[in-house]
């Protein structure tokens, strides 16, 4: 009975409430939400409303109206209440309102009411971006928070594209866009990951319009595609366009390399006569360009260094050649063009490179417009393509690691555009090949010298150690081998081979607990330097294909000596594991009565696997952990 | 013989010091500089302050006042190319209204040793760049050009500021090591200011004074008006005073390492601070701001957004009268209070000793800083005629203030008094919170609680007892040594309030995710938590569990710890040595209760003994009991650390105990087949 009276009340008020808001617009109340839309989210979407007027190719505007019901404090992010500008794009209306769950406004923010700052990059020394944003403190949850905006930016190089599932854990009940074109510019269209969304599109006139109705939210998985992989977006690029005042054109790679090298490149590799002739004279015994190359990039390396200042069209043009001369630092571009400038002067040809660095990313072949985040130089030679990384004053000649490795860039030719692909290292070339003698003792302590040589993009992932203080270095190997609890690390030396590519490790290493005793037994892990210690999570119901990004070849072979007094049992029957992932094998040897030979491959092989073979890598990599984590008993005489 | 001997040391001293008074002149660096390829004390130093001179003055300028002139000139040596980044620096310049702070004479040199002649190259515009960095702070920052390894830079500027109560910290170590440097500070005798410093080093520190004078030209216009003509007369008045001068001359001091678990570094980076304690002009009165911690308490209680903040009633006066009528017991009305504003109120996470918007508004629109929500809680405990006081807070992010200064507080609670003697805490910014369970924030700083007489006293907020965390775990082993059970944890205290504010917004499958994590345990299910809301008592969770790879079966026998998953495994302190405290913000205790069932057919061959050891002083416990009964291995360990913070003469003994609780847990028991 109470139940039913309650029930009604509920009915009566929502009523009274939709009665009040009806004329409105319900996306404001969050008394009533689809449970579609509330699971796993921390926030909605509730409307959003994206209409981009192309004016002419100095001036676009963005209207964006964006309603979100914020479910927990996790959400608050997604409230999205800012807009960054800078000396190309203004801000001209801002506004925010904040609704309770009833859709009942609880406060106002017009435009004077956001704050400003300047936007850090995590990089720059120096930008010239800015935004106005609010810093609303909830009262409680759900709330709902509605932004509307309009900008205009005087540089259409770049269209805001329609991305309306912006995160993991939001989902979106309505999203549209709307690209107006009253100049007619022609525009280009690249859509992504469209099928299996509801999406409705209307393209006419060199215009275009989105809609998507009732997305549930995404949760992230491990070792799964990147989120703007898996997610609809539609980008849109202007046929002619400008960019921080800089007029272009452009429809493919080819006339938009050719633009970027016109417009941005060209004419700032100037450098002083003094510097020409000290290159000459540096790699006058250099035979071939390939060692010429190598010595002009060490000159780089040696006399300039990464300072990061972005201001204007200095976002996409490099300073002169000649100022990184003078004041010897300056940003990727900067770089890149200076390097570039001086083996220019020794009639060696390279093409500044446009790259999405970090996570790998592919400059898209078939749309061109502006995109990547760095840049790299190409330097053609033979049958080979050499790539430069001139931002690290360390990294070995043609050494791009996993920074770049693998993926599309536009290579900018005088001529054009092109897209060629990087480097990618194979499993067999990232090495990591480690051996130690180690004695055990009677007291379960260990003493043991260990080598580890790396190679490939093994190389990348250690050699940095060099860097650190002594102190600090100790702790790096004390982490690394963190399951030895205990651990000492008595001598350390480093050997890096930049000629080779090859990073040595020589470490002495101790531990006074080493061995555990359980009665007249003696349990060792033979296993001493190269456990692994990944922990794959299991999911029920696996939604993402399984991505190894790098695949390498890991070795080790040690020879343990066992203490005085205790004798070899039987040893373990050798294990090996074969995978379409990669295989392991660990075999244990008895050399004589007091040495035995333990011996470990892995390889990992790189790829992208359908999502049902997630559960397969994940009891490999399990059984891999068992293994090498396994003890053997040696008992007492 | 002995005399010789003495004498010629004297002499080498004298040498010594000769040499070793090198003069530091803004352009004159040396090839010895230059050439040098390590910094002969540390030779782990990428990079070195040379030389540093800091000169700070409140000088009188005629057409404005009195101005506070910092004067900075740096030389650093790059010994290498990690050493770059000392090669850019920033000044951040405060503005307040139409007041702002300015940076000149901006100049800046790099040096570098080519063919054995020194080369110098100019820090041009084009290396300079200012800011608007936000609405108090303008930003100018500089990088240095053509660096190489070796290179020796020097730059110096003058900053010049009306905010003349504001001097600036001064650093006297940072992490890269200072050969030399040398502070200036000069005031007049007009303005008081009190020091303190901070960090482990002996700051050497002479304190003179010197006679100055003020001109100060006065126009007098004198005349009729009108038709009559206007005279100016010009008088020159001299005004005599003493100036305070503070030296502080550093030489060799090591870089500062940053060691994990230390709480906040700043406590221990050597700097010195200046605070205005007050002002006395000629013929006026003495202006106090804070010299004793009365004057403090005075100070701030006369401050209207503290003082008088506390003694508005009107805002809640209804709300409040409804909630306590009929309720006379001061407990019952002080929860019903606490737990009202602590509802109502919403943190907007800043800090802050002073209310902004004000308590009334901040009523209003449920959300206020921590002033306005703790002064609103204490007035309305006053209010309802519970004893209460506020307790301004040095947040842990805060330099601890040891002397009495208003600077050094950015935070306030409360404090209750009960007819039985009986004291409480309480900050109602916390969601989480409970009378005596702080937030890290508040209890990893310190506090000084107030009293309107005008005393105050300091108080120690870290809680006195360790927080517990109990777990147990029941469960069995199958024949192929897979194991599988129900696992229980029970956070008490500060844990349970760790675990609300980490987890208590989170759905079950997320915080179950934490466990899979932890623990690396695939089979997990069933999770529930229980008594997230209900403050004051703690939260249980459980899950059944089942894993493969704890236990290893070797031919005919098992072996495992019997902790299984819940065992140490690393140390968490790595390094041998240690400067600075441990700081674990509260006390805790992990006790472990575990019953392990046999499977059939196999019988104990060896399980580890019993055992115990302390940290000296009761700083902290480890005990571990084993048996075996009825088929069960039972082990019941706890790992207590009493105290919230261990210093650093403790490190080697608590790494130790660390270390031996971990050999301790990893001990196998052996399980035959019969």
């Amino acid at each position: 009975m109470q139940k039913k009276i309650l029930l009604i009340l509920v009915a009566v008020m929502l009523f009274g409430f939709m009665k009040t808001f009806a004329q409105n617009d319900l996306s404001t109340q969050a008394i009533v939400l689809d449970s579609l839309l509330t699971k796993d989210a921390n926030a909605i979407v509730r409307s959003e409303e994206i209409i981009i007027e192309i004016n002419s190719v100095t001036s676009v505007t963005v209207k964006t109206k964006r309603t979100v019901t914020v479910l927990n404090k996790y959400g608050n992010g997604y409230a999205d209440s800012y807009e960054s500008y800078s000396p190309s794009l203004k801000i001209k209306r801002l506004e925010a309102t904040v609704y309770d769950a009833l859709g009942k406004e609880i406060k106002k923010y017009k435009k004077k009411d956001f704050q400003d700052r300047s936007v850090y990059d995590g990089i720059s020394l120096m930008n010239d971006d800015r935004m106005k944003y609010i810093n609303y403190t909830p009262t409680s949850y759900p709330y709902t928070l509605s932004f509307e905006s309009e900008v205009e930016s005087s540089s259409s190089a770049f269209i805001r594209p329609w991305w309306p599932m912006l995160a993991y854990r939001l989902s979106v009940e309505k999203s549209t866009y709307k690209i107006v074109n009253p100049s007619a510019i022609p525009i280009r269209i690249k859509e992504t990951n469209f099928e299996g969304y509801p999406i409705e599109a209307k393209k006419a006139n060199q215009e275009v319009s989105y809609a998507i109705t009732s997305v549930p939210s995404k949760l992230p998985e491990l070792y799964s595609p990147s989120y703007a992989e898996m997610v609809p977006i539609a980008r849109i690029a202007l046929s002619n366009f400008s960019l921080e005042g800089v007029e272009g054109s452009a429809t493919d790679w080819k006339s938009f390399g050719k633009w970027q090298y016109e417009k941005l490149l060209s004419g700032r590799d100037q450098l002083p006569a003094g510097t020409i002739v000290e290159i000459s004279k540096l790699i006058a015994g250099a035979a071939t360009n390939k060692e010429k190359a190598k010595l002009i990039y060490e000159y780089v390396q040696n006399k300039t260094r990464y300072i990061s200042v972005q201001l204007g069209i200095g976002g996409w043009m490099p300073f002169l050649a000649s100022d990184v001369d003078r004041l010897g630092y300056g940003d990727c571009k900067a770089l890149t063009n200076y390097t570039k400038a001086l083996l220019d002067s020794q009639n060696i040809p390279s093409y500044y490179t446009v790259v999405f660095a970090k996570e790998r990313r592919d400059i898209d072949a078939d749309f061109a417009s502006m995109q990547g985040n760095h840049v790299i130089l190409n330097i053609p030679n033979e049958n080979e393509d050499i790539w430069l990384e001139c931002t690290s004053q360390t990294t070995p000649f043609n050494f791009i690691g996993d920074f770049t490795d693998n993926r599309n860039v536009l290579v900018i030719k005088p001529e054009g555009g092109e897209i060629k692909r990087t480097k990618k290292y194979e499993p067999e070339e990232n090495t990591l090949i480690t051996k130690a003698t180690v004695n055990l003792m009677p007291d379960k302590s260990m003493i043991a010298s260990v080598e580890r040589i790396a190679e490939g993009l093994e190389y990348d992932w250690n050699y940095r150690v060099q860097f650190k203080t002594p102190k600090d270095q100790k702790i790096h190997y004390k982490e690394k081998w963190s399951y030895i609890n205990n651990l000492e690390v008595n001598d350390i030396k480093l050997n890096d081979n930049k000629d080779d590519i090859r990073f040595t490790e020589n470490i002495k290493v101790s531990c006074n607990t080493y061995t555990k005793k359980a009665g007249n037994r003696l349990l060792v892990t033979p296993n001493l330097f190269s456990c692994d210690q990944s922990n794959l999570p299991k999911y029920s119901d696996r939604n993402t294909s399984l991505v190894i990004p790098r695949g390498y070849v890991n070795v080790d072979e040690y020879v343990i000596s066992i203490p005085k007094g205790y004798t070899l049992g039987n040893l373990p029957e050798k294990k090996s594991i074969e995978t379409i992932f990669g295989s392991y094998t660990r075999e244990l040897e008895k050399i004589d009565d007091s040495h035995i030979k333990f011996k470990r491959s892995l390889k990992i092989i790189d790829g992208t696997f359908p999502k049902e073979k997630y559960e397969e890598y994940r009891l490999f990599r399990n059984k891999i952990k068992k293994t090498d984590k396994s003890k053997i008993v040696l008992k007492q005489q | 013989m002995r005399t010789i001997n003495k004498l010629i040391t004297g002499i080498l001293l004298l040498c010594a010091t000769m040499t070793m008074a090198q003069e530091y002149k803004f352009g004159k660096v040396s090839k010895e500089e230059l050439s040098e390829v390590s910094y002969p004390l540390d030779s782990s130093a990428n990079a070195a302050v040379l030389y540093e001179n800091k000169r700070v003055r409140i000088s009188f300028n005629e057409s404005v006042g009195f101005q506070l002139v910092t004067d900075v000139f740096k030389r650093v040596k790059l010994y290498n190319k990690e050493g770059f980044d000392y090669a850019s620096d920033e000044i951040y310049l405060y503005k307040s209204g139409s007041n702002d702070e300015t940076v000149s004479g901006l100049k800046g040199v790099t040096y570098n040793l080519s063919d054995d002649k020194i080369v110098e190259t100019k820090l041009k515009k084009d290396g300079i760049f200012k800011s608007e960095f936000s609405e108090n702070y303008n930003q100018v920052k500089f990088t240095m050009p053509t660096l190489q390894e070796g290179s020796v830079i020097e730059y110096k500027y003058k900053i010049t500021s009306p905010f003349i109560y504001n001097i600036d910290k001064i650093n006297l170590q940072y992490d890269i090591p200072i050969k030399k440097l040398e502070a200036k500070v000069e005031t007049p005798e007009y303005y008081n200011f009190k020091k303190f410093t901070t960090g482990y080093l002996s700051v050497n520190l002479k304190e003179t004074s010197y006679g100055d004078k003020i001109t100060i030209t006065s126009k007098t216009r004198s005349g009729v008006g009108g038709r009559g003509s206007v005279q100016t007369s010009y008088s020159k008045n001299s005004i005599d005073h003493i100036v305070n001068v503070n030296t502080i001359l550093s030489n060799n001091v090591p870089a500062f390492k940053e060691e994990p678990y230390s709480g906040n570094i700043n406590n221990y980076i050597s700097s010195i601070s200046y605070e205005l304690s007050f002002v006395k002009f000629p013929n006026e009165p003495i202006d106090y701001r804070s010299t004793t911690w009365e004057d403090v308490v005075k100070t701030i209680y006369k401050n209207s957004k503290f003082g008088d903040e506390l003694k508005k009633t009107n805002y809640y006066k209804e709300d409040i009268d409804n909630l306590i009528s009929g309720v006379s017991d001061a407990v019952k009305k002080t929860a019903l209070i606490y737990d009202f504003v602590k509802k109502k109120m919403n943190w907007n996470k800043k800090r802050s000793v002073i209310t902004r918007k004000g308590v009334k508004k901040a009523y209003k629109e449920e959300t206020g800083n921590a002033a306005e929500i703790n002064l609103m809680l204490a007035s309305m405990l006053e209010y309802a005629g519970v004893d209460t006081n506020p307790v301004l807070v040095s947040t842990s992010d805060r330099i601890i203030a040891l002397f009495p200064t208003l600077d050094g507080f950015n935070y306030v609670i409360s404090r209750v008094k009960f007819p039985d003697g009986k004291i409480i805490y309480l900050d109602a910014t916390d969601k989480y919170g409970m009378p005596n369970i702080l937030p890290d924030r508040v209890i990893r700083g310190a506090a000084r609680v107030l009293n309107e007489n005008g005393t105050s006293q300091r108080i120690n907020l870290r809680p006195i007892k360790p927080s517990a965390n109990r777990y147990s775990l029941q469960c069995e082993i199958d024949p192929e040594g897979s194991v599988k059970g129900i696992f229980n944890v029970q956070h008490l205290g500060y844990s349970a309030h760790d675990f609300r504010i980490a987890n208590a917004a989170k759905d079950d499958e997320s915080k179950a995710e934490r466990f899979r994590k932890r623990y690396a345990i695939n089979e997990l299910d069933e999770y529930t938590a229980k008594g997230i809301k209900e403050y004051g008592k703690g939260v249980t969770e459980r899950f059944n569990f089942a894993c493969e790879d704890q236990i290893e079966v070797i031919e005919d026998e098992m072996f495992f710890s019997p902790l299984l998953f819940l065992k140490d495994e690393e140390n968490v302190f790595k390094s041998n040595e240690r400067q600075y405290p441990v700081d674990f913000g509260y006390g805790f205790s992990n006790m472990y209760m575990i019953n392990i069932k046999i499977p059939e057919g196999y019988e104990v061959a060896e399980f580890p003994k019993p055992g115990a050891f302390k940290l000296p002083d009761n700083l902290g416990v480890f005990s571990y009991r084993s048996t075996v009964v009825n088929g069960m291995v039972q082990i019941v360990v706890n790992e207590t650390i009493n105290a919230p913070i261990i210093t650093s003469d403790y490190y080697g003994a608590l790494k130790e105990f660390y270390n031996q609780l971990i050999e301790k847990e990893n001990e196998q028991v052996v399980l035959k087949k019969i």
